[in-house]
């Protein structure tokens, strides 16, 4: 659940999503579920010549298990909180 | 699989039947069922209801789709495949089973295929046998769309009926047939849909087969367009909710005795519109306010983003013919059903950073809002509702004798297949040792901060609990657990350099565990790590290669506020000695330093502070004389190197400079002083 929980927080925020077939996309983090598939609102391609067929599209829901990297804000994050996080979901799964 | 139960049941009310061709006697049984349960009268007033909603969302009235009732069953497939007339036997390539199966359904007496199941119904999916069909909205978005989808559309809500027929043989409910609209029966001998029924009758049909729904469809659906009609029947919409939402949650889980509550905080009929956690209803910009009906946020985080909506969202999203696939209800439900899985039974831990994180942002908002005298008051957090988990997985089993463990896979752990056993090597070379006390301090920091974390949460804990005794174990648990941290710190010895503090200090991450643990130790206790911090500062400043000695910063300010003169001054003196191995003084390398130079101000600034308050101070012989050299100095190297900026200036250092110190030097340090800062150190 802690990714969960992380992309959680990140709602609202603007984020590029690098897919595993090379596309990258950005636009705002709609929502997020237990399988950290993404829904994003207002995107757009950031190599629009390569993808025409993305012109139009304004907002798209991502399967969790194509996504290769999530580009956040930084200032979004506090890694310390993260590293908590983490730790305790180890501990957790040590008990 | 349940429809087996279902003849029995309702086998005493319906009498027979060849279940097409009776459709005319159905809706007359089904009259009579009402009397027999009250809430079949009220589902009854919802049907009313959603007649209402569909004449408001599709503009039709009772007399246009009765005038109907002889829509040629044949029409649907015709309507659906292109216009062309083809036979029924071949039907558009979905899953629609070929005639033979027709032939099962009539033996099935009183098959009842849409029980009232409101959540997962549409406005479409009004009950009552052969009422589906008869539903204006089904006749009249097939008609309207002569495509593959509609026909779909009508599967889903079939097989979504029968699904929850499957589930809820017991919360029988249905609705009669109120409107004198006489079924379409023919329709129901539609090839198409009677195979579908019967598939779900044999299989579980899943209630959303991703087949069915559009793939091409995007997730924000139209709601623009459906906004001002939807808004209208809203609140007639929402006490549809709590009776109908209890057949979902039944079935698949523990009880929730929150969902009603959930229901009303989302759906109060008086709730405002649009409900912020209802984004379906709206446009999707609007609605931006959640993900899914369920999705609750942090008051804070409710706030960012009706602040982030306010920004220009004018684009109006034009009317999407493929947006009735799924109603409101259907996708809401399917929503909760995902929402069901991730209930936790200790929200505070299994959404851990979520809530730390909205918590932390709130409290520094707090405190500003706090120190510009306005106060807002939060509404009560809604948290994901608190569920105990019956089943607790094991990970691992471990057969005894065998090598390796039988891994359990699940989602959070999916494949344990050897345990990485920490080997304690004996190693001869010696770069390796160094390696290895490394890994070995490393470790042992990873596991404190176990303890460490305990130990937050603890105190965070005690803040809150009211009970003197659970208070006072809890404190006790606290000290147990920073004197352990503090002993298990202090030695772990790198190279045995002998050094207390310094192997966990030499590491980033030993200096920031050792700057969350300062608040929680005794002053006798953090004045040793600051004289440890300032006996060893070259080494730290030299070894500091990702500027982490800053963290320390905030802690150890906190421990030099509460110094008493003569502590100080005992620490000032390192920064004047002379170093053993070079002529060079803690001062001048900490000089070009930021953290070494902010501590040094800290420090000069404590001593100010203390010297003009009023309070009495005890200062051991030779304080001051020790104090007024430190001072010149300090001064005299300050104004001659150049500094770097550091963290914090305090205001009072010029303050300091001036008494002790001519105008001319003065000037010439506050200069150098401004220069690194770039602002001006105000002489209060």
């Amino acid at each position: 659940m802690l990714f969960y929980s992380f992309f959680k927080s990140l709602v609202g925020k603007d984020v590029v999503v690098e897919l595993k077939n090379d596309l990258s996309i950005c636009g705002t983090l709609h929502s997020v579920d237990q399988y950290l598939n993404i829904k994003m609102t207002d995107i757009s391609v950031t190599d629009p010549e390569k993808y025409p067929h993305m012109l139009s599209v304004k907002n798209c829901f991502i399967r969790g298990s194509v996504v290769r990297y999530v580009q956040l804000p930084a200032d979004e994050v506090d890694t310390q909180l993260l590293q908590d996080a983490a730790r305790k979901e180890a501990m957790q799964q040590k008990q | 699989m349940d429809d087996s139960e279902h003849p029995e049941e309702t086998g005493e009310s319906v009498p027979d039947a060849s279940w097409p061709e009776n459709g005319d006697q159905w809706s007359d049984k089904g009259e009579e069922e009402d009397d027999e349960c009250g809430l079949l009268q009220e589902m009854a007033e919802e049907d009313e209801e959603i007649d209402l909603y569909n004449e408001e969302t599709f503009g039709l009235d009772e007399a246009t789709s009765g005038d109907n009732p002889a829509a040629d069953p044949m029409d649907l497939l015709l309507l659906c495949s292109d216009n062309s007339p083809t036979p029924p036997s071949s039907p558009p390539p979905p899953p629609i089973s070929s005639s033979p199966h027709s032939s099962h359904l009539p033996s099935r007496p009183g098959y009842r295929v849409w029980p009232h199941t409101p959540t997962g119904r549409s406005q479409r999916g009004r009950v009552g046998r052969g009422q589906l069909f008869d539903d204006p909205a089904v006749v009249k978005t097939v008609a309207g769309r002569p495509s593959l989808k509609s026909l779909d559309s009508a599967i889903v809500d079939c097989s979504l009926s029968s699904y929850w027929e499957d589930l809820n043989s017991n919360t029988w409910m249905i609705a009669p047939q109120k409107s004198s609209k006489p079924p379409a029966a023919s329709i129901l001998q539609d090839q198409a849909i009677v195979g579908v029924i019967d598939r779900s009758r044999h299989g579980r049909v899943p209630p959303v087969s991703p087949n069915f729904l559009s793939p091409m469809r995007p997730f924000s659906t139209s709601r623009g367009r459906r906004g001002p009609p939807f808004v209208g029947s809203f609140n007639q919409r929402c006490h549809y909710q709590p009776g109908g939402f209890l057949s979902p949650s039944r079935p698949l889980s523990t009880p929730m005795p929150q969902t009603p509550k959930l229901m009303h905080l989302q759906f109060g009929t008086d709730s405002p519109r649009p409900a912020p956690f209802y984004s379906p209803s709206a446009n999707i910009m609007q609605g931006f306010g959640a993900p899914g009906p369920v999705a609750q946020f942090h008051p804070q985080h409710k706030r960012l983003l009706s602040q982030r909506q306010q920004r220009p969202h004018k684009k109006q999203v034009s009317w999407d013919p493929y947006s009735q696939i799924m109603s409101d209800k259907e996708k809401e439900w399917i929503i909760r059903l995902q929402m069901i899985q991730l209930q936790s039974e200790n929200p505070h831990l299994d959404d851990y950073y979520y809530q730390e994180y909205y918590q932390r942002m709130e409290n520094k908002l707090a405190e500003e809002e706090f120190l510009g005298d306005r106060l807002k008051k939060e509404p009560p957090k809604l948290t994901t509702p608190y569920v105990t988990k019956a089943l607790s997985y094991i990970p691992v089993v471990h057969i005894e004798g065998s090598l390796g463990q039988v891994a359990v896979s699940t989602c959070f752990s999916p494949r344990r297949a050897i345990d990485a056993v920490h080997a304690n090597t004996s190693d001869e070379e010696h770069k390796d040792i160094r390696q290895q006390k490394r890994l070995e301090v490393l470790s042992t920091i990873e596991k404190l901060y176990i303890v460490l974390l305990e130990v937050e949460e603890a105190n965070k804990m005690k803040a809150t609990v009211s009970d003197k005794d659970e208070e006072r174990r809890l404190m006790q648990n606290i000290k147990r657990k920073v004197d352990q941290l503090y002993n298990e710190l202090r030695c772990t010895n790198l190279l045995d350099s002998g050094e207390e503090f310094l192997s966990c200090l030499l590491i980033s991450k030993g200096k920031r565990m050792l700057a969350r643990l300062l608040p929680f130790l005794s002053h006798d206790a953090s004045l040793h790590i600051l004289s440890v911090v300032t006996k060893n500062l070259p080494v730290l400043m030299s070894k500091d290669t990702d500027e982490a000695l800053t963290v320390l910063y905030p802690s150890l300010r906190v421990v030099i506020d509460r110094l008493a003169f003569s502590q100080l001054i005992r620490i000032l003196k390192e920064f004047t000695a002379t170093l053993p191995d070079s002529k060079d003084t803690r001062l001048t390398l900490a000089c070009q330093n930021k953290f070494g130079l902010s501590l040094l101000y800290a420090l000069l600034s404590q001593g100010e502070r203390l010297l003009s308050s009023d309070l009495p101070m005890e200062p051991s012989i030779g304080d001051f004389e020790t104090w007024t050299d430190t001072v010149f100095h300090v001064a005299r190297q300050l104004s001659q190197t150049t500094l770097v900026e550091p963290l914090l200036l305090p205001s009072n250092l010029l303050t300091l400079f001036c008494r002790y110190l001519d105008k001319r030097t003065v000037h010439q340090l506050k200069n150098n002083m401004e220069s690194a800062t770039g602002y001006l150190a105000v002489a209060s």
